[in-house]
């Protein structure tokens, strides 16, 4: 089997680590045999997205948002051209906020999404910025488990009615909010950071098994030692009092 | 005379006396006075120092070239550069009507407080070393201080040293537009490089956005850059560097030859920041070569402990620092092994992800034989390792004094990287397993 995954906006949508999620996904295929291509694009670069199982976008700086914003709005059709044929996507924070219909910031400027989804982000006063450690329960394609992550937003995320999981400790979506992130069959959007996909290896494997899908249909993937990744998660939820 | 100044004064000589330091003086004078620092007359000369790396070593290397100049100066050499830090030094420098008893004061500033307490210290130099991604969460995002700093400076009109091959540092030369500002360069030398993968920041002309082209690369995005589109970063430099000379630890500056007091790229560059503040002071900029001839850096910076073989420990407190450090550490290809402690308490930032924006992977050659993670995030830093493929290196040993007689047992030279919270508590239990082979 082969994996391909397209790395959007590497170079400037990398803030909280998050090239970490492209290193996991890639290093967890090849163990199972699976050889991977992972591509990366950036703006102005010429893409055709459906070629592609997977599309990861991370998270920037306001300033790295701002130089990107016009590049993805013009690969809306490209994008829903993918998702048509199944490609899997994964969203975090900024790429998370960006995939649905508005950004308001805190001057009230409207930041115009790529309207692919219903839910909107309206910016909050700083003393409202959702930051520190989270864990949440999620629930992924029938699979219920723990996740931890870092979450540092000012955006509050509203109009989610499919979230990736319930709060157990943190903010999530919004302020002192109860779930947290985006979820349909083909995309998963969230603001854990950390980065997301080390420390959860059971998200790392479901996005495996959602990208290879659009070509391989439902694969079983052998299980790995996730010894270190357990207890680095455990570390966490301890700390949180969710274990 | 004030009794609330006395009383702090009198507060900092007895911790003196008993051997501490620390901010509780000027702790407790900002909880009874919030505008405290506001109160001090300060010297005519008062140089702040800020940016991400290397704060410390530069306000010493500059309070010491000023000693050296024949100058009474006051400075926070242990770097407590926080309000509280600051309140402390001014009170302890002072008599007792806040009259600062010196000729200049030198000031290392946090990022983030130097746009809260800029005006009230009343500076006449602002010396900026440098800005990275550093802790995010405690930090926020870089272009934010860098904005807050462009916002109190751009009605300053005193002196402003700049690194002109820093395009971060170089944005606050386009808007504090009523000062006079000095820049230094360093040219191309041995360690320079045509690409890099360790940039992060100042990929773009801040001005217009355009990518900058680079000439070369020092280390992460310090290097000769400039927009082809609108000509940032094209600048005349006030003072050079040419010549570096890694072997003989030495550079050449305004057609003098100058000690760098470590061979490393970063080290010349403090020094230059120093020579070019000094110049603007016009003041003899050679007086500074002896202070970086002799300068030792300070604890816990390539600090070594003698075990059955050698172990030296260094901070780390982001990536472009840690990259750095790894560098020197992998800079001779003797055996040896690698202890890193991860903490996350306040100073360390409790955002760990910045450890995936370091080059660890480096730490894959063979003369590494084994990595010990430790502190309180040794698990992530295990899983940031496995995944560059060292899992069968990797040893997690949480707690730090069994991690540290593991590296004495090994018996081979090592080298323990340690963020700010784990520093100290590891160096006092190196000092102490360094007492059994004596």
């Amino acid at each position: 089997m082969n994996l391909k995954i397209l790395w959007m906006y590497h170079d400037l949508m990398d803030l909280y680590g998050d090239k970490g999620n492209a290193e996991v996904l890639r290093r967890r295929a090849e163990k199972r045999g699976i050889t991977v291509t992972l591509d990366t694009c950036t703006i102005g670069e010429k893409v055709n997205i459906d070629d592609y199982d997977l599309f990861f976008m991370g998270g920037g700086a306001d300033r790295e948002q701002n130089l990107i914003y016009d590049d993805l709005l013009s690969r809306k059709d490209s994008i829903l051209e993918a998702m048509a044929h199944g490609t899997a996507f994964l969203l975090i924070c900024g790429g998370y906020q960006l995939f649905g219909r508005y950004y308001r910031d805190q001057d009230g400027n409207i930041v115009k999404g790529l309207e692919i989804f219903d839910y909107y982000t309206e910016a909050t006063d700083r003393s409202n910025r959702c930051i520190g450690n989270i864990a949440i329960e999620a629930c992924i394609d029938g699979d219920t488990f723990m996740a931890v992550g870092f979450e540092n937003h000012g955006g509050q995320t509203k109009g989610v009615t499919t979230p990736l999981g319930k709060v157990l400790s943190g903010h999530g979506n919004m302020y002192r909010s109860e779930s947290e992130g985006f979820m349909n069959e083909q995309v998963l959007a969230t603001y854990m950071h950390g980065p997301l996909l080390p420390k959860n290896p059971k998200i790392a494997d479901a996005i495996l098994k959602r990208a290879l899908k659009k070509r391989y249909g439902e694969v079983t993937l052998e299980p790995l030692d996730d010894t270190l990744e357990n207890c680095a998660r455990d570390v966490m939820l301890k700390r949180l009092n969710c274990l | 005379m004030d009794l609330r100044l006395k009383a702090v004064q009198l507060f900092h000589s007895i911790l003196a006396k008993a051997g501490r330091g620390g901010s509780l003086p000027g702790s407790l004078a900002l909880k009874m006075d919030p505008s405290f620092i506001q109160k001090f007359h300060m010297p005519d000369q008062v140089v702040l120092v800020t940016g991400t790396n290397g704060k410390t070593t530069t306000s010493n290397l500059i309070a010491e070239s000023l000693r050296e100049s024949g100058k009474k100066v006051l400075n926070n050499r242990r770097g407590d550069n926080l309000n509280v830090g600051i309140a402390t030094l001014l009170a302890a420098g002072s008599d007792s009507s806040y009259h600062v008893l010196a000729d200049a004061c030198v000031i290392e500033v946090d990022e983030l407080t130097l746009y809260r307490q800029f005006e009230n210290l009343h500076p006449t130099h602002l010396v900026i070393t440098n800005f990275f991604r550093d802790q995010l969460d405690r930090a926020g995002e870089m272009e934010t201080i860098i904005r807050k700093i462009q916002e109190v400076t751009k009605d300053f009109t005193g002196h402003i040293i700049l690194n002109g091959d820093d395009p971060n540092s170089l944005r606050i030369a386009d808007t504090a537009t009523k000062a006079k500002i000095h820049l230094f360069s360093v040219g191309r030398n041995s360690v320079s490089q045509d690409t890099t993968d360790e940039a992060s920041e100042g990929k773009f002309c801040p001005r217009c956005g355009h990518p900058l082209k680079y000439e070369y690369y020092q280390y992460s995005h310090i290097g000769r850059f400039h927009c082809e589109k609108d000509g940032f970063g094209t600048i005349e430099p006030d003072v050079y560097v040419s010549d570096c000379d890694y072997e003989n630890g030495t550079f050449t500056a305004e057609g003098r030859k100058y000690h760098s007091f470590i061979n490393s790229i970063y080290a010349i560059y403090n020094c230059a920041s120093v020579i070019t503040l000094m110049k603007s002071m016009h003041l003899d900029p050679s007086a500074a070569d002896h202070v970086f001839e002799t300068f030792e850096m300070k604890e816990g910076r390539n600090e070594v402990f003698h075990f059955s073989c050698d172990s030296i420990i260094n901070l780390v407190k982001n990536p472009t620092g840690t990259n750095e450090v790894l560098k020197a550490i992998l800079s001779s290809d003797e055996e040896k092994n690698v202890c890193i402690l991860l903490n996350d308490n306040d100073q360390d930032g409790h955002d760990v992800s910045w450890i995936w924006d370091a080059h660890f992977e480096r730490l894959d050659v063979p003369e590494v034989k084994h990595i010990i993670c430790s502190g309180l995030r040794a698990y992530d830093m295990a899983l940031r390792l496995k995944y560059e493929g060292l899992e069968d290196r990797i040893t997690v040993i949480e707690d730090v004094q069994k991690a540290i007689e593991w590296l004495d047992e090994a018996q081979m030279k090592s080298y323990v990287i340690a963020t700010y919270t784990a520093l100290h508590s590891t160096r006092a239990i190196m000092r102490k397993q360094e007492k059994k082979h004596i």
